[in-house]
């Protein structure tokens, strides 16, 4: 197909099939939005799933089931006799599959990506509606695989989420029957989602933007879901081929990661880093994205840096695949490549720095308003940095060696991975619930939810920092087996307390966000004053979005505008002729929108 | 932690945070804590000869890390509290400063350049420098779920060590044909290591990867089977009873797969090893 029809068939589809209405619209829509929600909606659920698996891993760690008391009693009186040691492994295995998966992942990409990307560029829908809803039960497929396999015989994969060979290849090893060989089929399936995904992402973004809405004028959200979306097509297949290799060694007798067979097992982390460190940015360059916006909404002010933002996203996306060896830094990797790994890592750290500076260079100047969420992406700038910062340590290989798969690093990845996509996630809800609904979240509840969680999360999290460099282990089902680690128990049930906490606090959210679909304040179409195009349509937006498919005359940050009669101008309002054009800057009074 | 929540925390959450923390201070005290030579919150003592270069370079990390963030939080209050939205006071109009962009792209790319340089040259000068001539050449060889040691007999050498030849029989894979390996003997999850003379590793796995850790001597180090990891090498500096543990999830056992590691005065161990004698013919681990 040439490009000229390829173009063609892509404008005219936009209403080319039919509005599905009732409850089959849940079904079976190709509707982008109600995908996109589709998505939210379990994935939101699947967050209190791995929620739940963490707690339970949690409640071990502070009161395991196998410790031997002192009076040589077995069992602590508060444990929890069904977690034994084989389940605790299965346990934190699943809890970060979940999450990654099958909620960080889907919820960024599958919710707002599906969500956001036709509306913020002005499309009437994705490139690919039907591959758009075949991604999404491909997806929902893949969780039930995941989380049924704790049902099965054997229960659920049990050799973490990095699943390394030879213990992952080999039942005998991991003392699972089909949980392992069900989390490759499952991972395998979840990659295709994303692939679908992915290049229907590409092909909607280069081809489907409304007139005038150039490269450099996309909102970052945009931006940065288009870079995640090269990721997930570069790294994710490599996954897909890996789990299809461990596969083959679980049920088909090859041999491709065992060495008792001539097989190799660090192909094992090399296939699974070079796609699990990109996977990294994956998780969180869609967050950093939306949070430039919403600081700059919520800021009222243009994005401070915005092509050094795009410039240092896209740095990321390319370095993000030449840092996967730091993982492998004590696996005993030869100098020069530690070596090469090493300055790779460090490098990769300045466009992150970047991005900081300038989201700081946002708020400087700016007219700030303590939305909920507003709070949430200021949490995640901050969290961002404290978890991209503990980062360096493990950049630096001598120290690595020291604090490598210690508790150091579990705090490290929720920092990143919590403090930074959790907070960013609840950001993008606060902000986008109104345009999905069509009402707003309560204001008061989100704050009460925001500063629990908050709270909650760092006296979960930060501890782990000192247990860490205190010398504990991560993945193991009972830390006062060992004597250097008993004096460090109160500091474990600490943890485990401000955890249930924090999970208790997310029922917070989870109220206010079914009370306000019907008892919410009715939204309007742009509640936040906001300039990009989802909010020039009603909210929720009809099939198809636009009425007439919308002519973009400015970049999407002009707030605060000099002379302008609101301090916002949407993507689509033309020039006023005689507008004094944004060349004076200086804090003005002017007209509140 | 303290400053990180009060700027942004609702009145609320910090007297139920307040709550908790009351909770949480009434189960530190009725803990059963055991003494721990330092505090639980930082680092356990160092007692290996290179851990001294991990913990310096950890400290600089530390400090600049560190002043990075206070620098990111203050200016970040800061301009929460200047900014804030009051009526009739506008933001300012500003895509940006090129200038600043330089400056803050090039200043954390020298210091991170730096640092990767540095570490790099600290982590070269612990794998390359050779063991001294007189260090006691010990094998570990993990499995699920113990360790299998290895000493050499009075001859002071151990028998040569073949990847290829591990096996259940042969945990250590040891060639037979080797006469320096006839006087080795061997222990199970337990290690003695002599104060003040260097060790030199040989680290295998019989079955999956498992890692040899030991906090206090600032070691770690993956074992991957069908490979004999032979440049890892300490001297430990002071006495003391430690515990070996497996770092690398290796299956159910993996919680419990640890061993005593005890380094004691050279001549404790010349006596402790005396009083071993090695196994007949076979060399199993056990």
């Amino acid at each position: 197909m040439s490009t000229t029809t390829l173009n063609h068939s892509i404008e005219s589809h936009g209403h080319d099939h039919a509005e599905v209405t009732g409850w089959r619209k849940y079904i079976w829509s190709l509707d982008h939005k109600i995908i996109g929600l589709q998505y939210l909606f379990t994935s939101l659920g699947f967050l209190f799933v791995g929620g739940g698996l963490a707690l339970l891993l949690r409640w071990q760690l502070a009161y395991p089931s196998t410790q031997v008391m002192a009076n040589g009693d077995v069992g602590n009186p508060l444990s929890l006799p069904f977690i034994n040691p084989q389940f605790y492994n299965a346990l934190f295995t699943m809890h970060a599959t979940v999450m990654v998966f099958l909620v960080v992942m889907p919820l960024l990409i599958g919710a707002f990506g599906n969500y956001l990307i036709p509306l913020k560029i002005g499309a009437g829908d994705m490139a690919f509606p039907l591959i758009n809803e075949l991604s999404y039960w491909v997806y929902v497929f893949s969780g039930v695989l995941l989380l049924g396999s704790f049902f099965v015989a054997g229960g659920a994969a049990a050799s973490g989420w990095t699943s390394y060979a030879p213990l992952s290849s080999v039942s005998a090893y991991n003392g699972t029957q089909i949980g392992q060989s069900l989390w490759c089929v499952g991972i395998f399936l979840n990659g295709l989602a994303s692939i679908m995904g992915a290049f229907n992402y590409i092909t909607t973004i280069v081809n489907m933007r409304a007139p005038g809405m150039g490269f450099f004028r996309m909102p970052l959200a945009v931006w940065s879901l288009f870079i995640t979306a090269f990721l997930l097509l570069l790294a994710v297949p490599v996954l897909s081929a890996a789990a299809a290799m461990l596969f083959l060694d679980l049920n088909a007798g090859t041999s491709f990661f065992n060495p008792a067979n001539g097989g190799q097992p660090l192909l094992w982390q090399h296939l699974f880093w070079f796609f699990g460190h990109p996977e990294v940015y994956i998780m969180i360059l869609p967050a950093m994205g939306m949070v430039s916006d919403i600081l700059s909404i919520f800021s009222r002010k243009p994005v401070f840096g915005y092509r050094a933002m795009v410039y240092a996203m896209v740095a990321i996306g390319f370095l993000g695949f030449i840092v996967w060896g730091h993982h492998m830094f004590v696996s005993g990797m030869n100098l020069v490549l530690s070596a090469a790994f090493g300055v790779s890592t460090m490098v990769i750290a300045v466009p992150s720095a970047i991005k900081t500076f300038n989201w700081l260079g946002t708020l400087w100047g700016g007219s700030i308003r303590f939305t909920t969420a507003m709070l949430n992406a200021l949490a995640f700038v901050l969290m961002f940095v404290i978890g991209g910062l503990s980062g360096i340590f493990m950049a630096s290989t001598p120290v690595d060696i020291f604090v490598h798969h210690t508790y150091f690093i579990v705090a490290h990845i929720h920092y990143v991975l919590f403090g930074g996509s959790i907070f960013g996630i609840f950001a993008g809800i606060y902000t986008w619930y109104p345009k999905m609904f069509g009402r707003m979240l309560d204001e008061n509840l989100g704050k009460i939810h925001f500063g629990l969680t908050f709270a909650f999360y760092n006296l979960c999290f930060f501890p782990m920092h000192n247990v860490g460099l205190g010398g504990m282990m991560r993945r193991i089902a009972d830390p006062t087996a060992y004597e250097h680690l008993r004096a460090l128990q109160p500091i474990n049930q600490f943890i485990t307390l401000a955890a249930i906490g924090l999970g208790f606090s997310q029922f917070v959210f989870l109220w206010n966000f079914f009370r306000s679909l019907r008892h919410g304040k009715p939204a309007g179409k742009n509640p936040w004053n906001a300039t990009t195009l989802e909010w020039i349509v009603a909210s929720p937006p009809g099939h198809g979005n636009f009425e007439v498919t919308p002519r973009v005359y400015r970049g999407a940050y002009d707030y605060s505008v000099p002379g302008a009669p609101r301090d916002f101008i949407m993507q689509n309002e033309p020039e006023p002729s005689d507008s004094p054009q944004g060349k004076v800057a200086g804090r003005k009074p002017v007209t509140a929108g | 932690m303290k400053l990180l929540e009060t700027p942004l925390m609702t009145r609320t959450s910090s007297l139920r945070g307040l709550a908790f923390l009351t909770a949480f201070a009434l189960t530190l005290v009725r803990a059963q804590a055991e003494i721990r030579e330092t505090s639980v919150w930082w680092l356990p003592r160092n007692v290996n000869m290179f851990g001294h270069d991990v913990d310096f370079l950890f400290y600089i990390i530390l400090f600049l890390t560190g002043v990075a963030f206070i620098g990111v939080f203050f200016a970040m209050i800061l301009f929460l509290i200047q900014y804030r939205y009051r009526p009739g006071v506008a933001a300012i109009h500003t895509h940006g400063n090129n200038a600043l962009e330089v400056v803050w792209t090039t200043i954390p790319a020298v210091i991170f350049l730096a640092l990767a340089i540095y570490g790099n040259e600290q982590w070269s000068k612990m794998r390359r420098q050779t063991p001294p001539a007189n260090a006691l050449p010990v094998a570990v060889v993990g499995e699920q779920f113990g360790w299998n040691v290895r000493y050499p007999g009075p001859d002071g050498k151990l028998g040569k060590m073949v990847a290829a030849k591990i096996s259940k029989e042969n945990p250590f894979g040891i060639d037979l044909a080797d006469p320096a390996g006839l006087d080795d003997f061997t222990t199970y999850n337990e290690v003695v290591f002599p104060v003040g003379r260097p060790v030199r590793l040989y680290l295998g796995s019989k079955d999956v990867i498992h890692a040899f850790y030991v906090p206090e001597f600032r070691l770690y180090q993956d074992m991957v089977p069908g490979r004999v990891y032979d440049f890892v090498w300490l001297k430990a500096e002071a006495t003391g009873n430690f515990q070996l543990a497996c770092n690398q999830l290796c299956g159910q056992g993996h919680y419990k797969m640890f061993g005593k590691l005890s380094v004691v005065p050279e001549l404790d161990y010349e006596t402790w090893a005396k009083g071993k004698t090695p196994p007949p013919v076979t060399m199993t681990g056990r």
